[in-house]
């Protein structure tokens, strides 16, 4: 029903001034004693006593956690079971993730756990997928603010806390993008040195003897230390690390013959 | 409270302090300072500032109060975060506003530019030195306060456009000459208005007015009038539905577009001055001031400064009218704003002063009673 010109006139004493005092004095009274909106920091909607009154198209009341399962909040990380691979940081399309020492590795070789700079993180969830032992997973916490920007990198002690506080994780991981390559080894190259098996995070390479060759006479034989490494791969995450600890570059990626 | 008034009080506190001061100094200075007139002097400006204090912390609660109620008006709460519930926001937009750089347009009118909203400002706060708040608030008897009132109500179009003008910009002439052709055109209503209650009233004196109302309240007999009145303060306040001179769509900000600063806060201050005005205004001439119906308990209105406090009440229910009336109707046009000032306000307020006229001859009107007759 189409309104004529003349309804619409806003000098018009009843449809002009008295029709929308009448509506606007309706919403005011609804809006004084049920008002639409909350006082976000203070009220929240996980609050039990909202969980009744705001309901989503579906009619299922939000409530507690009622971000989605698979929502991708902060980070909580496991320092405990972290095995320092870097694959958490090789992942990250932002570069937000950097390796930094914690307390309790040995001296030599210091633990290190990722620590996230939130200011970066495009919460995209591609470090959960690639960590290989469960360590590093997003939880549905979603309230980030700071009112300092340092406070927006949360170091590895830090993610650990939220970890303790066993807020819901998301629980979808999503299968690793396939690495189903293996570890190979230029057995002529090596020299046997035993990095790859010193820093491998899961200690999957084991250093086997080699035979040492009989030298033709008139051949020198290489100087090197007569073992060389052998990867489980069933143990392997595919890190990557011992390639690029290798001195040779003798580990490459590929797959048995 | 019936004895001491205001400036009473001010004179006492004065007399007090140049004393104290007086006793710890030589002779020749001593003898100066309890002189009857520098005790006035001081006593006036103790009242001043006693003036001044309260109207303004009034209008910065008249600003939160239009905030929060607004808010609920459009399903918002308003400001909620400093102080409670946001009583002191105005308070830190004010201090914000302080702060601010002020500057002037390079071709704009040194002299107008300061000047303008300066006298606005100025002319605005002296109203409150001629309105009575309560019985003891003023310090004497004005014989004509209400023209008074009317006649520093009506400069304000004047400095609007000495600043619209001096600021040498298309949108603040536009809107200076709208505020210029609305205040003119809605000043003839008012005045009408308030003839009618003259009329009733017998006096052009605010405390007689006042007094007039103590049994009968001038609002039901005067019900066109108090309807004009109010039409007319809308317009002349420039508030929605006849904010045209700062139409925020069309005119940036209407008269004060090359404003920033503190100039800006002296007219947003004075705007809410001259509503805070009207409101009083409204609560004077139509709502019985400071006095309240023979029914209401003699415990709510005998307790000390109860008349403040029903007046201020009254006033804000009053501003609360205002604000209702600015949530709901949409901004009207110029020609249907000087439509509605000249072919509807001005008949109108012409049939009120006839109505009053039938009052005081008749005394009696259905569902009002018989009112009794003049002086008493």
């Amino acid at each position: 029903m189409a309104a004529s010109p003349a309804k619409e006139n806003p000098t018009n004493p009843v449809t002009g001034v008295v029709r929308p005092l009448a509506t606007a004095a309706k919403q005011f009274t609804k809006s004084l004693f049920r008002p639409s909106t909350i006082v976000y920091p203070y009220e929240r909607l996980e609050d039990p006593t909202f969980r009744g009154k705001v309901a989503v198209a579906a009619g299922r009341p939000i409530g507690v956690g009622d971000v989605w399962d698979n929502y991708r909040g902060v980070h909580a990380l496991n320092i405990a079971t972290c095995i320092s691979c870097n694959l958490c940081a090789f992942s990250c399309p932002d570069i937000c993730i950097e390796m930094v020492t914690v307390a309790g590795g040995d001296p030599k070789h210091p633990k290190k756990c990722p620590q996230i700079d939130y200011g970066k993180c495009s919460y995209c969830g591609f470090c959960s997928d690639a960590c290989p032992e469960g360590c590093l997973t997003m939880t549905t916490r979603y309230e980030l603010s700071v009112t300092k920007r340092a406070e927006m990198v949360y170091p590895p002690e830090r993610l650990h806390e939220v970890f303790q506080r066993k807020l819901p994780m998301n629980p979808i991981r999503l299968e690793r993008p396939a690495n189903e390559d293996n570890i190979l080894l230029d057995a002529p190259l090596c020299i046997g040195c035993n990095a790859c098996a010193r820093d491998c995070p899961t200690k999957c390479i084991t250093m086997l003897d080699v035979a040492k060759p009989t030298p033709k006479p008139g051949e020198k034989l290489p100087r090197r230390i007569w073992k060389e490494p052998v990867v489980n791969d069933s143990d392997c995450v595919r890190c990557g690390t011992c390639i690029s600890v290798c001195p040779k570059e003798c580990l490459f990626w590929g797959t048995h013959k | 409270m019936s004895g001491a008034t205001l400036y009473s009080v001010s004179a006492a506190l004065s007399a007090l302090l140049l004393g104290a001061v007086a006793s710890i100094l030589p002779a020749p200075v001593n003898a100066w300072l309890t002189s009857p007139d520098v005790v006035t002097g001081l006593a006036v400006l103790i009242f001043s500032a006693i003036l001044l204090a309260a109207s303004m912390i009034n209008t910065i609660m008249l600003i939160w109060f239009e905030r929060k109620m607004l808010g609920r008006f459009m399903d918002r709460r308003g400001a909620m975060h400093v102080g409670y519930a946001g009583l002191l926001q105005n308070f830190a937009d004010g201090l914000k506003l302080f702060r601010k750089n002020t500057f002037r347009p390079r071709e704009a009118d040194s002299l107008g530019f300061y000047a303008g909203p300066t006298a606005y400002m100025v002319t605005s706060m002296i109203l409150f030195g001629v309105l009575p708040i309560s019985t003891g608030w003023s310090s004497g008897a004005l014989p004509l306060s209400l023209l008074l009132a009317l006649a520093i109500f009506s400069f304000a179009p004047l400095f609007i456009f000495v600043s619209a003008w001096s600021s040498n910009n298309k949108y603040s002439l536009i809107g200076g000459m709208r505020s210029a052709a609305q205040m003119i055109a809605y000043e003839v209503p008012i005045l009408l208005a308030v003839v009618a209650v003259v009329i009733v009233a017998g006096s052009f004196d605010l405390n007689v007015i006042v007094n007039e109302q103590q049994n009968y309240w001038f609002w039901a007999p005067l019900i066109v009038a108090l309807i004009v009145f109010v039409a007319g303060m809308l317009a002349e306040m420039e508030r929605i539905p006849f904010d045209l001179p700062e139409a925020e769509a069309e005119l940036v900000e209407g008269w004060n577009t090359e404003y920033g600063g503190m100039l800006f806060a002296f007219f947003m201050l004075a705007d809410y001055v001259r509503a805070l005005i009207g409101s009083i205004l409204v609560v004077l001439l139509f709502l019985g001031g400071w006095t309240m119906p023979s029914w209401v308990p003699s415990v709510a209105t005998s307790f000390p400064l109860a008349g403040i406090f029903w007046f201020m009440i009254k006033t804000y229910l009053v501003f609360g009218l205002f604000i209702w009336i600015r949530a709901s109707l949409p901004r009207v046009r110029t020609d249907q704003l000087l439509r509605v000032g000249w072919n509807r306000m001005i008949p109108l307020a012409l049939l009120s002063i006839v109505l009053a006229a039938v009052v005081v001859t008749v005394r009696c009107l259905p569902l009002v009673g018989c009112v009794p007759p003049l002086g008493g």
